[in-house]
């Protein structure tokens, strides 16, 4: 991949646009998903509906991934993709590819978590749509870095 | 990572650093607000609003099996609790601890009488809810009915998603000292489907949309007072009115919901 994206007298001086605002987009992620983190644990079983709603998300088999919640491992991934990011933005070119691959594969995974809430669980949660616009955002902004030209970078 | 870092400085690294200390903090906080939020609600003992008539309406709606099957308890009760219940609803398997409470605190009060009723709701997450009553009716079949309940609800995680599902479930069979090979072959039979079925039509004649719903003598009792405190209070009221009520009026207190 072409690293010449933001160059290192970024570090110096300013800071890189694209993954300065990718990692404020990681930290609305983040926030989300330490919400429904702690949803997760705290809220009191919701009883099962025919008429479908957003705990049925939330409350289904699909939330947890070996025993850990999903919105756990979206927490942790948030984390990650906002320090890479913010590292990225202050010059760490090496960085903002190692985020564009964790991004993809975020984007994978969360492509399959709407995959299941639109046709097994049959039900959305706004909360984990937010989630999934958050990884789509820093996708299209990884895209843009690799796409634009060097000048739109900055 | 740690040249870039001697060259952009600290700040980055602050930052971080103080996200991190953020999320940890509030997410703390938070986790314990909400934590506190939850918990009066759930036990709230609110004086709940009764429908008219509702013993009229569980007495007309179809009984879901014969007396005494899926029934602990006297079959004489004055005090029927009657559960809804799917094998795969999450909130199912977190009452299930509160009803094994009831069940035992009131076991051997001639008043008192709990009834499983199947309700596998036909939704897509809950595909495999309908094979699961089914198959504690099979177990049922053998005497194991509860056992295999308790084997369903305890272990929900550890099948629900698994395709090899009844090889699971033929697991737990063997372990509450079932005949395997009849358990299967209960499994494909139609006994078993007519009482899961028969239940179903009960219930939807109910009006049942939820699970778990509960009932106690056809009154149905929000999700919020499912726990063992309003559960507890409302069934003593329940027998204290029915001696009142067979000490003044004699003796003449059929129970309205399984005769």
């Amino acid at each position: 991949m072409n690293e010449a994206e933001f160059t290192d007298d970024d570090a110096a001086g300013g800071v890189a646009k694209i993954p300065l605002i990718a990692s404020l987009v990681a930290l609305v992620g983040l926030a989300d998903s330490v919400y429904l983190t702690i949803s997760h644990f705290t809220s009191e079983p919701v009883p099962c509906s025919l008429i479908e709603g957003c705990e049925k998300v939330l409350s289904s088999p699909y939330a947890e991934f070996y025993g850990i919640p999903i919105a756990a491992l979206g927490a942790a991934a948030y984390f990650v993709a906002f320090s890479l990011a913010l590292l990225a933005a202050y010059g760490n070119r090496r960085l903002w590819t190692i985020f564009g691959l964790q991004i993809i594969v975020m984007a994978t995974f969360t492509a399959w978590l709407l995959y299941l809430q639109a046709m097994v669980i049959g039900a959305f949660c706004q909360f984990c749509l937010i989630s999934a616009g958050t990884t789509f955002t820093m996708l299209i902004l990884f895209a843009i870095s690799k796409f634009a030209g060097k000048d739109q970078i900055r | 990572m740690k040249k870039e870092k001697k060259k952009s400085g600290g700040l980055p690294l602050s930052i971080i650093a103080l996200v991190f200390v953020l999320v940890v903090i509030g997410g703390f906080w938070f986790y314990n607000t909400s934590r506190s939020a939850s918990r009066p609600a759930a036990n709230r003992a609110t004086a709940t609003s009764t429908p008219a008539s509702p013993q009229q309406t569980a007495a007309n709606a179809p009984l879901g099996a014969p007396v005494g099957v899926n029934m602990l308890g006297s079959p004489s009760a004055a005090v029927t609790v009657e559960e809804f219940a799917d094998y795969q609803c999450g909130a199912c398997a977190s009452v299930h601890p509160t009803m094994k409470e009831i069940q035992s605190a009131y076991a051997g009060n001639r008043n008192f009488r709990f009834i499983f009723r199947h309700y596998p709701l036909s939704i897509p997450a809950h595909d495999k809810s309908y094979d699961a009553a089914v198959a504690t009716e099979a177990a049922g079949l053998q005497g194991k009915f509860w056992q295999m309940q308790d084997q369903l609800f305890r272990n929900q995680q550890a099948w629900t998603s698994n395709p090899n599902y009844r090889e699971i479930w033929a697991g737990y069979a063997e372990n509450i000292g079932m005949d395997v090979e009849k358990f299967k072959t209960d499994l494909a039979g139609l006994q078993t489907k007519q009482r899961v079925d028969a239940d179903l039509a009960r219930g939807r004649a109910l009006s049942v949309t939820s699970t778990p719903t509960v009932l106690i003598n056809g009154r149905q009792i929000p999700f919020s007072e499912v726990n063992t405190t309003s559960l507890r209070r409302i069934i003593d009221a329940e027998i204290q009115q029915a001696a009142s009520q067979s000490t003044s009026a004699g003796s003449n207190s059929t129970t309205v919901n399984a005769k």
